[in-house]
């Protein structure tokens, strides 16, 4: 498995429901997630975090004895690692402030589990890209931390566009992302008319990770929508 | 604040239109009285009459009966004074005793002007001497200095006029210190007044004149305000009450949606009881949807929903959505056909790009609820003029010309206020019809080109790259 590294990361749960709780520990571990603690007191979640030492952090909001906004201050104070709010409450206030407080993700429930595990990989993935950045692809290795692809046993260095092209889509490997997100991840904000020079860059990164750059298997475009990277065992 | 100077104004015209008409009635009413007092010179007439009528005979002068008698009738006396010798030589019988008999040059001047023994005398001019007329002493009042400065004549137009003049001030004056007290009360009420439709809390002060009238504004507007904050109770609990219960609703739903999704999925079940798992994930992410729905629906009904209009790129906002539907879409029953000219990059709108994406991406879910067999839906932007239209049309079981027109026209139950029976259709619809509303833009429900249904959400799309 090519994420297993990310399946080892310990994961802390913190819900005040019981069953909740065990819901999404049996929907981790079953997607290869070995190292589960949960809580279900802020209390609990501080105690358990000093010998843990969770590498991501799942918080509902309305804890018995305190507020998750409140609970993730105090963790982060004893280490950076993402969190991810896992709440009832949808209001668009309670987004800003998890995400003015420096969450990394915020799902509303209900959710479906397969939303919760994209969205627990893509952060573990963007948090600790730099532990194993080697992503397999059909024809090729990318390295993002040499910031090269490795094509028939020969690196091919990246350009910094390229680099942060490729970033984005092994970010979101298997799904769509748009033309604009791409546009954003490479040249920043307000990202108007770069659509062309997008498509003179997917050309060239085809050319370096594809077998056949005229018939890309690894890098595939959506007509219109954006472009897909292919990743092995994804 | 126009009417009280309107009130001011029209009150001076009312006083100036009085003012005039009365002036004109009193000159009038003067000239026809004094012309009908004209005959006021009659005794210096009767006297001239006398004099002429005196004739001297050898037994000296004599009246004619006829004017003797008119004399007798208005009681007056007469005497004559003779030039030469300034002595009164004929005389009416019953010449009061106080009369002298002999006159001298300033008697006749005195005589002439005022009185004789306060009998007012009138004289007339005969031949040898002067007719003397004596009325009684109550007949008639002389004016004694018929002269007049001649300045005062020749000014009279500028005095008459002056005096115009002050009394039309004057009057003003006195009507303005009567009415000022009237018009301070009334302007705080008029200002009252105006205030209550505004939804003002109006607090006039209870006193002067009016002080009833001001005490049932300020109770009309404390009722007024009453009952906006009841209202306003009303509708801020109603939309907790539903924010609470979806909000309940949530924890208890992701079990049932997470469990029956990993049973979906659990090779070890037959693929009935797989497909039961299915139903129950796919009915409680309709409930989720409806929670979400009911919640933002009754938030935007109420007015209670934040909106954070910024300028966004639609075309890129409708890609995002199309795009995380295709990505959830993992059977692929409802593929999304991206339909947006490939020269249209950018068409800019100033919105709230979270109720745009809400918006864009109920409608794609009503594509996806009510084709359950599958469909494919067709999204596309286009920019006409100053118009930016999303479409989202699809090849399904579409909607009857009568639905059409019904989704089209009819208000939806949440913002009905009549029992209705009719069948109820779900929040996505009117949550897209309240977000286009919030933003001055519509939504357009049709029959689809490929034959199923057609939503096209129009908003105004600002200058810029197109």
């Amino acid at each position: 498995m090519d994420f297993d590294y990310l399946k080892q990361k310990r994961v802390l749960l913190v819900d005040d429901e019981q069953e909740l709780l065990d819901m999404v520990q049996s929907i981790l571990a079953e997607d290869g997630f070995l190292n589960i603690a949960t809580a279900k007191t802020m209390d609990e979640a501080l105690t358990i975090s000093k010998t843990y030492r969770p590498e991501l952090a799942i918080l509902d909001i309305m804890l018995p004895d305190g507020d998750g906004f409140e609970l993730m201050e105090q963790l982060k104070r004893t280490a950076d690692y993402p969190v991810l709010f896992l709440t009832a409450r949808g209001e668009d206030d309670d987004k800003f402030r998890g995400f003015g407080l420096g969450a990394d993700d915020y799902m509303v429930k209900p959710f479906l589990p397969k939303e919760l595990l994209f969205r627990v990989n893509a952060i573990l993935r963007r948090s600790y890209k730099g532990e194993n950045p080697i992503a397999k692809l059909a024809g090729s290795e990318i390295d993002f931390d040499r910031a090269q692809v490795i094509k028939s046993g020969e690196p091919i260095p990246l350009t910094a566009k390229e680099h942060d092209i490729l970033a984005a889509l092994y970010r979101n490997a298997g799904r769509i992302v748009t033309i604009d997100a791409l546009c954003e991840a490479a040249w920043g904000d307000n990202p108007f008319g770069y659509e062309n020079s997008l498509m003179a860059h997917i050309r060239r990164i085809r050319e370096k990770i594809e077998a056949n750059p005229s018939r890309p298997v690894s890098l595939i475009t959506v007509k219109g929508l954006g472009y897909k990277l292919l990743v092995k065992g994804r | 604040m126009k009417s009280v100077p309107r009130l001011v104004r029209r009150f001076v015209g009312i006083l100036l239109l009085s003012f005039l008409l009365l002036a004109a009635l009193n000159i009038t009413l003067l000239v026809i009285y004094t012309t009908s007092q004209m005959p006021n010179a009659y005794p210096w007439k009767t006297a001239k009459e006398v004099a002429d009528d005196l004739s001297q005979n050898e037994d000296g002068y004599q009246l004619s009966e006829k004017m003797a008698r008119e004399l007798e009738a208005s009681n007056a006396w007469a005497i004559f004074i003779e030039n030469d010798t300034m002595q009164v030589v004929w005389q009416t019988d019953g010449l009061p005793e106080t009369i002298p008999t002999s006159y001298s040059i300033s008697d006749v001047a005195s005589l002439t002007r005022g009185y004789i023994d306060d009998y007012p005398t009138f004289t007339g001019e005969a031949k040898n001497g002067l007719v003397v007329l004596g009325y009684p002493k109550d007949s008639f009042w002389k004016h004694m200095w018929p002269s007049w400065d001649y300045q005062l004549i020749a000014n009279l137009p500028k005095t008459a006029l002056s005096v115009l003049i002050i009394n039309v001030t004057l009057i003003f004056l006195i009507y303005m210190i009567a009415n000022s007290k009237l018009l301070k009360s009334v302007k705080p009420i008029v200002d009252g007044i105006q205030a209550l439709p505004a939804e003002q809390s109006v607090h006039i002060p209870e006193k002067g004149i009016l002080c009833e009238l001001a005490a049932s504004l300020n109770k009309t507007s404390e009722i007024l305000q009453f009952q906006n904050r009841q209202l306003c109770k009303k509708e801020n609990a109603r939309a907790n009450w539903i924010a609470g219960v979806s909000h309940d609703i949530r924890t208890p739903l992701s079990m049932v949606m997470g469990y029956a999704s990993q049973l979906m999925e659990d090779t070890r079940l037959n693929d009935a009881q797989r497909k039961k798992a299915a139903v129950i994930v796919k009915q409680s992410e309709r409930m989720r949807n409806l929670i979400n729905d009911l919640n933002l629906a009754s938030k935007l009904e109420y007015n209670m929903q934040p909106i954070h209009p910024q300028t966004i790129n639609m075309v890129s906002i409708v890609r995002q959505v199309a795009v995380d539907f295709i990505n959830l879409d993992i059977e692929g029953s409802h593929p999304i056909e991206w339909e947006t000219s490939e020269t249209l990059t950018s068409c800019l709108v100033h919105a709230d790009k979270d109720l745009i994406k809400r918006a864009v991406g109920n409608l794609i879910q009503n594509c996806i609820t009510h084709n359950e067999q599958g469909c494919t839906i067709h999204v596309g932007v286009t920019k006409k003029g100053d118009n930016c239209t999303v479409s989202v049309v699809d090849d399904g079981v579409g909607a009857t010309d009568e639905q059409i027109e019904r989704l089209n026209k009819s208000p939806h139950y949440m913002a009905c206020d009549e029992n209705t029976s009719e069948q109820r259709h779900g929040l996505g619809l009117l949550i897209v019809r309240q977000i286009a509303a919030a933003h001055g833009g519509t939504v357009t429900i049709g029959h689809g080109m490929h034959g199923g249904f057609s939503v096209k959400f129009t908003l105004h799309a600002r200058d810029g790259a197109g």
